[in-house]
């Protein structure tokens, strides 16, 4: 017998009410209940980062979070950040500094990184592995990751 | 895949009522361990009861008593809190090398204290500190020095229906400098393979490891040595440490090299923080 | 060559909004419904008979649509080799095989009644280590061994678990020993690693009832893919169609064909549906390709003068339970086997041995890093023995032009000198200052490891605006395909890139490709796309001519419009070309353009069975790394100071992208280097998660300097190697000869984790 709870959020700034199924993670309601396939799933025990979303505004693994723990949040998924169809910075610059090769890890990559920004809005090269350390890489682009952050923040 | 149920609760009472409501009741605050146990088959819960929300959990202050930490204060909060950083430097370090950034935003101090590994982070900090753990029931309160609390791998003092309530360094704070040095494969994202937390109180020594016995332990004979005998060879006084810790061969290390980082890791503890 | 316009310039990539947005659609983000979930009932011993298998509870379960067992998957599947089994028969060969396979209208109900199957298991002896493998008496793993269909250039051993004994034997060894001054030799060996691509396998299936198959697949090659479901399950391959999507990286784990075939037989059971199955972390781990563990033992001469004068290698692969691709990655090393040097005398024995550890095969370097691992530590080795500068003993005996292989094959425009000057350079090689510090060098070499007839072909479609749809059969798995193959159509069609379309493939629509492995497809799929786009741009002059009434040779084309060179009034635009008639008259002349590029190497040939020489490189790539640590003396922890990679790529077709995948390759080079091994306790992988199997995070990843050289290698496209594999292959050795200099102590294996390198400094003491 599966348990469903109702439960008020927002998601990308819109308020939504849905019904929640207990036990089902956050990653999976994100793909499957809102149908948002930007987020993704690479190991389900919170290790890769793949699946980072921010909740309340703070980068967590959303394989760790129940579904029904939404409630009451604001939760920023990678789709939220272009607005109007309009890249972010932060996005332009990935793209301008070839952050990324897969793709797969980039929508985490970038959650975890736009998080940091709103922490730290000139991050050094410390600041940026301290807060990216959870988000694994396998293509390797780590370094261009870097070159994005710095750049996006410059005019 | 498992099927139960969850309640986000309002009050200790409403949680109390639920843990003791029938077999296999979780409390779930930042469920970075549980959610793990859950998915690999190790926790198999009836029901989740969601005591995150409380007020009284998440008190992070300090005062005369010293510094509180609520059992829904997570580790970014703790890694991040100026008087720790200040007075209780191990345990900002310790708190800080748990997992990522987003692992951190949701797993607690308390958390991590229950989950109880041999190898948790904020123990062997904790312990050096002196911390007291207080604990709620339905019925009573009881507190404990930090040692005690932990029992086995995976053990704790909790007793069925009771929580953690909050973690308290208690004042007068050490007098003198602390450190957590964590021993890692990679050096980032990692488990300890052997974690030192060393901290000093004026002419005298805490010195606590972890994940190089069945609990984090103090290495008493290391301390006797200091503090009783006035050793300031901290070299030699860190050789004690192979008669308090009893490692184990794992997938992370050896024994005999967890006896080598063991000492190692001590002695350049001291040297940090009592002087060269 | 003359000016280039789009090869060569560091274009942005063109799957770039698509991921930075989230909008990339990867297998599980289509759309595909209504959907069947798959779950596989794993086996839990290594090696064992299956006594009593027991579905009927499973079956009775409610949501669950089949189950089935090995008996539903009657033929073996293989690429080289046909052994392996998509479901276990008789017996299991590896802990985690499937032993069924459970179809369920939900993942739960798919999860609950894989549980509620009932398995017994009579265990069998299991054999754990190649070289107990190889010795008569040891249990077999494969007991038909000789029944099995194989592409003839692999060689089994009947009667053992030799599935492919690879033979080389040029010059004269025992001679070449006698010249030699000093001889060196020493065993070495290398646990298995694992690709853990952030995406794991996937597949999806759908079956018509009119006869049509469908399948979504992660893999790398849907043409091999379609190729081998085909033979399997004995279907005409026109009525296969596979569909890619991005792949969220591959090095090779997705290669070949793996979990396709698992739920073949549930949609053909269920037409209408999609079968879907999704492996976990932990199954993707041990369930799928793992890069095979090796053991070898090497034995160099060499004179005083530096000069290596023969060189014996014997290297015995552990293939896991099913090598049917792995028999070649064994093939690789050995026709390669004196890494980057000439060396004029060579006998190598290199032996693909079964054992019940998990399935063996492609992993990025496809045998060449672990097998110049043990050339690149033995550099060394003779080097302090001969009192000689690394580098110097290097540059010795590197392979120039005109040098031979290892099987014989004669080698052109080589700059290998050039890439190890360009890195030890870098590092400032030969100062080092400080205690406990130490730089290192390696050089390296690959060709693409694949049959001398495997081919490409493109298409390329021309719009009525000018604009151009070019298809492939190479798939995008972050390499940056799509990107590379637009800048090689844009200049053969002198379009600008935004005019260009390119998709992942769909084998309905897009033309063969063999496989994006190899580091090959800018070459191949290259070469076949310039090919297209010259008969492209063909079609289009001839058009012109009848149409403009000048000959062909008065034309020329700038993107937008065809004219006569002689007269820039007489002209054309692509659109009065593409839907032709004559002006005057309005005859039609010619409809579409439609260009067509076919390519397969012409320089390839078959080894000789018993001296392995021949041509078996459509081309080679040269490179180097260098590295400078720091090591803590007590602990063991190596910080890497610096790392400089350069390759040799022939023609970077986008350097911006060569320099990225340059870096990548190294990262993920220097994660194997130093966190990196698979444990195994009889059979069972301990460490089937990223929490105890690591990999390099942004945070101990230092800053890779890399240098992109160019010597054009005359049969590729616009000079185009390539460039995939490379970067990964010195990493390790330039790591580890830095190590054992800093500290003068010898490692034969890797990754150096810090208890490796303190268990060596105890080990010197």
């Amino acid at each position: 017998m599966t348990k469903k709870i109702t439960i008020n959020f927002t998601v990308n700034g819109d308020r939504e009410t849905r019904e929640a199924i207990v036990g089902q993670t956050l990653l999976k309601f994100i793909r499957e209940e809102l149908n948002l396939k930007g987020t993704k799933e690479g190991c389900e025990i919170g290790e890769c980062g793949a699946c980072t979303v921010l909740l309340d505004g703070k980068p967590v693994n959303s394989c760790l979070v129940l579904a029904v723990e939404l409630d009451g949040k604001e939760l920023t998924t990678i789709e939220g950040l272009s607005k109007n169809g309009e890249l972010d910075k932060l996005q332009q610059a990935f793209i301008d500094h070839a952050a990324f090769q897969c793709g797969y890890c980039t929508p985490g990559m970038i959650m975890a990184s736009k998080a940091l920004l709103q922490r730290k809005p000139n991050p050094t090269d410390q600041d940026i592995n301290e807060a990216l350390s959870g988000n694994l890489c396998r293509c390797g682009a780590y370094q261009e990751i870097r070159e994005a952050i710095k750049a996006s923040t410059k005019k | 895949m498992l099927t139960y149920d969850y309640v986000k609760c309002e009050n200790l009472k409403q949680a109390f009522e639920q843990l003791k409501s029938g077999e296999q009741v979780f409390p779930l605050a930042g469920g970075t361990d549980l959610m793990v146990g859950m998915r690999g088959g190790k926790f198999a819960p009836r029901l989740l009861v969601d005591i995150k929300g409380l007020e009284e959990l998440q008190v992070l202050k300090e005062d005369d008593a010293g510094i509180t930490i609520g059992a829904a204060v997570t580790l970014n909060q703790v890694a991040l809190f100026e008087p720790i950083i200040k007075h209780a430097a191990p345990l900002a370090e310790g708190a800080h090398s748990v997992g990522s950034y987003a692992i951190r935003n949701r797993a607690t101090l308390a958390g991590n204290i229950c989950n109880a590994s041999p190898a948790a982070d904020t123990a062997a900090p904790l312990y050096s500190l002196a911390a007291v753990i207080n604990l709620v029931g339905p019925e009573q309160k009881r507190s404990m020095p930090i040692e005690e609390f932990f029992i086995g791998p995976g053990k704790t003092a909790l007793k069925k229906g009771e929580l953690v309530h909050s973690v308290l360094i208690p004042k007068p704070y050490p007098q003198g400098k602390g450190t957590y040095i964590k021993a890692s494969r990679t050096g980032s994202v990692d488990l300890s393979t052997v974690g030192v937390a060393v901290q000093s109180w004026g002419d005298r020594v805490r010195i606590a490891v972890g994940a190089v016995a069945p609990t984090p332990v103090r290495a008493l004979q290391v301390e006797k040595a200091i503090n009783e005998g006035g050793e300031k060879d901290w070299a030699k006084a860190a050789s004690l440490v192979h008669e308090d810790i009893s490692p184990i061969t794992d997938l992370r290390g050896s024994r005999e090299y967890r006896y080598h980082i063991a000492e190692v890791l001590i002695r350049r503890g001291l040297e940090q923080t009592m002087g060269v | 060559m003359a000016d280039l316009k789009y090869v060569g310039t560091s274009v942005k990539r063109r799957d770039g909004v698509d991921k930075v947005t989230g909008a990339a659609e990867f297998i599980d983000d289509r759309f595909l419904g209504p959907l069947l979930y798959v779950k596989m009932k794993k086996s839990t011993v290594a090696h064992g008979k299956i006594k009593k298998l027991d579905i009927s509870k499973a079956q009775a379960h409610p949501g669950v649509k089949v189950v089935l067992t090995g008996k539903d998957y009657p033929n073996k599947i293989g690429l080289y080799l046909v052994d392996r089994d998509f479901v276990a028969m008789e017996k299991v060969r590896f802990f985690g095989e499937p032993v069924a396979i459970v179809a369920a209208v939900s993942e739960r109900a798919a999860a609950e009644a894989v549980e509620l199957i009932e398995v017994e298991y009579e265990e069998l002896p299991g054999v754990f280590d190649p070289r107990e493998g190889m010795k008569p008496g040891s249990p077999l793993v494969h007991e038909n061994l000789e029944e099995y269909e194989r592409v003839p250039i692999f060689y089994p051993v009947p009667g053992t678990n030799i599935s492919n004994h690879f033979k080389l034997r040029k010059g004269d060894v025992e001679k070449g020993f006698a010249e030699a001054d000093l001889i060196v030799e020493r065993d070495f060996q290398l646990p298995q690693m694992q690709h853990v691509p952030i995406e794991t396998h996937k597949a999806a299936a759908h079956w018509t009832p009119g006869g049509k198959l469908t399948v979504w697949s992660t893999a790398q090659s849907p043409n091999v893919v379609r190729q081998l479901l085909a033979k399997t399950f004995e279907m005409p391959m026109q009525n296969i169609r596979i569909i890619s999507s991005y792949i969220g990286g591959g090095f090779g784990g997705k290669a070949g064909a793996s979990l396709e075939g698992l739920v073949i037989p549930v949609a053909m059971k269920f037409p209408g549906y999609v079968v879907k199955i999704v492996f976990n972390r932990e199954e993707d781990m041990q369930g799928t390709f793992t890069r095979q563990g090796l053991y070898s033992h090497l034995k160099t001469g060499v004179r005083k003068d530096g000069r290596i004068t023969a060189l014996e290698y014997k290297m015995i692969w552990d293939g896991g339970a099913y090598t049917e691709y792995g028999v070649n990655i064994v093939r690789a090393a050995g026709y390669t086997s004196t890494g980057a040097y000439d060396i004029p005398n060579v006998k190598t024995d290199s032996y693909c041995v079964y054992t019940n550890n998990s399935i063996g095969g492609p992993v990025r370097g496809f045998g060449m890093c672990e097998m110049q691992w043990g050339i690149e530590r033995q550099m060394e080795e003779i080097a302090k023995e001969l009192k000689m500068d690394p580098l110097e003993l290097r540059l010795i005996n590197g392979m120039k032009d005109g040098s031979t292989t290892a099987a014989g094959q004669v080698v052109h425009n080589v700059a290998f000198d050039k890439c190890l000057k360009t890195v030890a350079d870098k590092i400032g090689w030969g100062k080092t200052e400080g205690k406990f510090r130490g730089k290192g060098i390696s050089g390296l070499v690959k060709c693409p490891a694949q049959p001398s007839n495997a081919s490409s072909s493109a298409i390329i479609r021309i719009n009525e605006d000018g604009s151009a749809h070019v298809m492939v059969g190479a798939t995008e798995m972050g390499q940056g395909m799509l990107t590379a193959i637009s800048q090689i159509a844009a200049e053969g069609l002198n379009i600008p890139i935004e005019k260009i379309d390119i998709k992942v493939p769909d084998t309905d629509f897009t033309p063969y490709e063999w496989q994006s492995v190899g580091s090959r497809i800018t070459y191949t799929c290259g070469n076949s796309v310039k090919m297209a786009a010259a008969d492209a741009m063909g079609q289009i002059y001839k058009v012109a001519a009848n149409l403009l009434g000048v000959p062909v040779e008065d034309l020329t084309f700038d993107g937008k419009m065809v004219y006569s060179t002689k007269d820039s009034n007489i002209k054309a635009t692509i659109r009065e070309v593409a839907d032709s008639c004559k002006k005057c008259t309005g005859e039609g002349i010619a409809g579409p353009i439609i260009g067509r590029g076919s390519f397969i190497p012409s320089n390839m040939t078959n080894l000789d069975p018993e001296t392995g020489q021949g041509n078996p490189g459509m081309f080679y790539c040269f490179g180097a790394t260098a590295a400078e640590v720091e090591v803590d003396p007590e602990t063991g922890v190596i910080t890497v100071l610096q790392l400089a990679s350069s390759l040799d790529v022939g023609k970077a077709v986008n350097p911006q992208l060569c320099h990225v995948q340059l870096h990548g390759g190294t990262i993920m080079g220097l994660s194997t280097a130093l966190y990196e091994e698979v444990k195994f306790d009889k059979g069972v992988m301990l460490n089937r998660n990223f929490t105890d199997y690591k990999i390099s995070s942004i945070d101990n990843t230092p800053h890779i300097d890399s240098f992109l050289i160019e010597t054009p290698e005359e049969k590729g496209p616009y000079g185009v190697r390539g460039i995939g594999e490379q970067p990964m292959i010195g990493v390790a050795p330039a790591i580890a000869n830095a190590v054992c200099n800093a500290l003068d102590i010898d490692v034969n294996t890797f990754p150096l984790t810090p208890e490796r390198v303190w268990q060596a400094i105890k080990a010197k003491r």
